[in-house]
């Protein structure tokens, strides 16, 4: 257990609790986002049920009719984010909430951290009716993936690097690099809140906000085959199966039959080996548009983990051990490979590790029964992020804070871990 | 860490503090709240108390029942609030107890009610409260207890309804022996964020009253109780909590599934 981490955490996330939700930060993001109120609600739950459901059920508030959950819900109160609401234009699209938000999506870990957050208190869960409210709209999202987002190979799409949550990952590279940026105009409010080397570049930045908008001015279309962006994603593909999972459970708890969310979730499983890579030793991530893998070790790669019969998990788990990710010797998990060229010590997901992932890995290692190397995960968590001030992310070496600080998912996710093995 | 869970000497039936306190320990609980009654009643007590303390029965606080306040508009009423806590904070500290509360005032006036202006200013409160509390902080400093200002909701008193109007009183007056006595109940109608305002008002918090949204015990609203207990760790709040409360239905049904429901959060 980390001296004082539960206190700290807990002001980090009271201190980001927007009424309805949490934010991921209070400069840097100031709005809600999808896949970090799924991990912050993971967290939320032990200091209040309520307030996770609510986490939840705001995100599922802003879903679009086509089943989509939007990666940023918009805060009214504040325009200083970009690109902001008056780049996405939900408002202009048939179908989108009342709330603006924007038009692309995050990896679907949601199924799983709403069947968390029941756990926490199964009795103020039914009394508040929170899996009824949720399984609806955790089905039209699946759904959606499904219909809109799947490729030939049945593998989750993603049109973005932001869907990824892994924005300038070196998977994204050779797509990226097909892509000619026309904007131009390249507003940076997040440079105000972390330093440029610690953030993606402004060419990054450019071709970002082209891809946008051509997904945008379809109407955001998946379908459309002018889209400039669109890739096959193992860390998307692992979280919506072990997501797809746990919909199963919660079918299950509202009275309604659960195989086919398994069925789903194994085909998912199955699917996934269109990107493995024996030489790496890892999943990659396959450009649909020219069909190349990209031969990058990432964390993304090393997501599928988390799911169970995974035919390629012990070589996955070498792979982790390797000199790429270096699992005991390197702090956390580095999010890219730190022997490759690309490696880059502090910008984003390029190496520097994550809380995020630092979790998922544990959670996989726990269930695979390597509990000292989850333990091991779970004390580094604790520590650095009370040392750090809970940052976003950490040097991979020195464990140096990076990013933006008072993290919410760092709060939310170092706590969930520490109670695991508390409570254990 | 935890914190001892209390009720109101009111609520449990005996004749004396002793059959009280079995009575106390029977549903639960961990210690008894005195209530301080005005007129010299308090005072006149002590000798009971000192026996019940004697014999071991826990009464870590004491909540002042009075018609006025320390910020009563009336100088000699003020006057004779300050005489009746001071009692009671002497007594307290006799007993070995941790302090008394009361609040600003309490039923004397209301913005929210006509004729909705005080007939004194807010500076004037103010220097009336800094005053009063000037002076009862020093004799809970050399009874070595605290003095609880406890903030009510706007239409119970016009001057202290936040965690944070107490805390900036107490910041300007500089006394350790003064802290607040946070109210779930009214919390619940004044505080934007309950936990918030608790987490930002951390280092003042002496003492903590629990009663649910509808002013019935807890369990019996729509508090979150789980937030509450989170954030009370948060700040390393490790006082009592009182249960200040109407009650749902008889006390023997109301009052012994509270501890149980609380030590789920605390």
């Amino acid at each position: 257990m980390t001296s004082g981490l539960e206190p700290a955490a807990t002001r980090v996330l009271v201190s980001n609790w927007r009424g309805r939700y949490t934010v991921p930060a209070g400069g840097l993001y100031p709005h809600q986002w999808s896949w970090d109120s799924a991990f912050i609600a993971i967290g939320l739950r032990h200091l209040s049920p309520r307030r996770a459901q609510q986490e939840l059920d705001s995100l599922f508030s802003a879903q679009w009719a086509d089943g989509r959950l939007p990666h940023i819900v918009f805060s009214p109160t504040r325009n200083d984010y970009s690109p902001g609401a008056s780049f996405w234009r939900s408002g202009d699209v048939a179908g989108a909430p009342p709330v603006a938000t924007s038009g692309l999506i995050q990896p679907a870990n949601h199924a799983w951290a709403a069947l968390l957050v029941h756990q926490a208190d199964e009795q103020e869960s039914r009394r508040r009716r929170f899996l009824d409210r949720a399984y609806p709209s955790l089905v039209r999202w699946h759904d959606y993936l499904s219909t809109r987002r799947s490729s030939p190979d049945r593998l989750a799409v993603v049109l973005h690097p932001w869907e990824s949550g892994t924005d300038n990952s070196p998977l994204w590279d050779d797509p990226l690099s097909r892509v000619r940026a026309t904007v131009t105009e390249i507003p940076r409010p997040d440079l105000e809140h972390a330093p440029s080397s610690e953030r993606p570049s402004n060419a990054e930045y450019g071709k970002y906000l082209t891809i946008a908008a051509a997904y945008r001015d379809t109407g955001y279309d998946d379908a459309d085959a002018g889209l400039l962006f669109r890739v096959e994603d193992p860390l998307s593909t692992a979280l919506w199966a072990r997501s797809e999972f746990a919909l199963a459970e919660i079918a299950e708890q509202v009275g309604a039959p659960g195989e086919h969310h398994r069925d789903r979730a194994r085909a998912l499983t199955m699917a996934l080996d269109e990107l493995w890579d024996g030489e790496l030793g890892c999943y990659l991530a396959r450009d649909l548009r020219t069909g190349e893998r990209q031969r990058h070790r990432t964390v993304n790669g090393l997501a599928p983990l988390l799911l169970p019969d995974l035919p390629h998990a012990d070589e996955l788990l070498a792979t982790l051990r390797s000199g790429s990710f270096a699992l005991g010797r390197a702090v956390m998990v580095p999010s890219a490979d730190l022997t490759a060229p690309t490696f880059d010590r502090s910008r984003y997901w390029r190496g520097p590790s994550w809380f995020n992932i630092a979790w998922l890995l544990a959670m996989a290692l726990l269930e695979r029964g390597e509990r000292a190397a989850a333990r091991e995960l779970e004390r580094q968590m604790g520590r650095l992020a009370v040392a750090s001030g809970f940052a976003e992310y950490v040097d991979p070496w020195t464990g140096e804070p990076r990013g933006t600080l008072s993290f919410s998912w760092t709060a939310a996710l170092a706590l969930d871990l520490e109670r695991r093995f508390r409570d254990q | 860490m935890t914190n001892p869970i209390c009720v109101q000497e009111q609520q449990l039936r005996g004749t004396d503090l002793l059959e009280k306190w079995d009575v106390a320990q029977e549903w639960g609980f961990d210690g008894i709240e005195l209530r301080g009654r005005g007129e010299g009643a308090f005072a006149t007590r002590m000798p009971d108390l000192l026996r019940a303390a004697a014999a071991g029965v826990v009464m870590p606080t004491i909540c002042v029942e009075m018609s006025h306040f320390l910020g009563a508009f009336d100088l000699d009423l003020r006057r004779d609030a300050i005489r009746q806590m001071s009692d009671q904070l002497r007594g307290i500290g006799e007993l070995g107890g941790r302090g008394a509360m009361t609040p600003a005032s309490w039923g004397m006036f209301s913005r929210r009610l006509p004729p909705f202006e005080p007939p004194r200013s807010p500076e004037e409160d103010r220097e009336v409260l800094l005053e009063g509390l000037a002076e009862l902080g020093e004799v809970a400093a050399a009874a070595g207890v605290m003095l609880f200002l406890e903030p009510l909701n706007r239409y119970e008193d016009h001057m202290v309804n936040t965690l944070a109007d107490a805390a900036s009183l107490i910041q300007e007056l500089g006394m350790p022996s003064v802290r607040i006595g946070a109210d779930t109940y009214h919390m619940n109608i004044e505080e934007a964020d309950p936990a918030r305002s608790l987490l930002e008002a951390g280092e003042y918090i002496g003492h903590v009253q629990a009663s649910d949204s509808n002013r019935l015990e807890p369990g019996a609203g729509h508090v979150d109780w789980a937030l509450v207990g989170s954030t009370l760790r948060a700040i390393g709040y490790d006082g009592p909590v009182a249960i200040e409360s109407r009650l749902s239905g008889p006390a023997e049904e109301a009052l012994p599934r509270v501890p149980p429901f609380l030590r789920r959060y605390l």
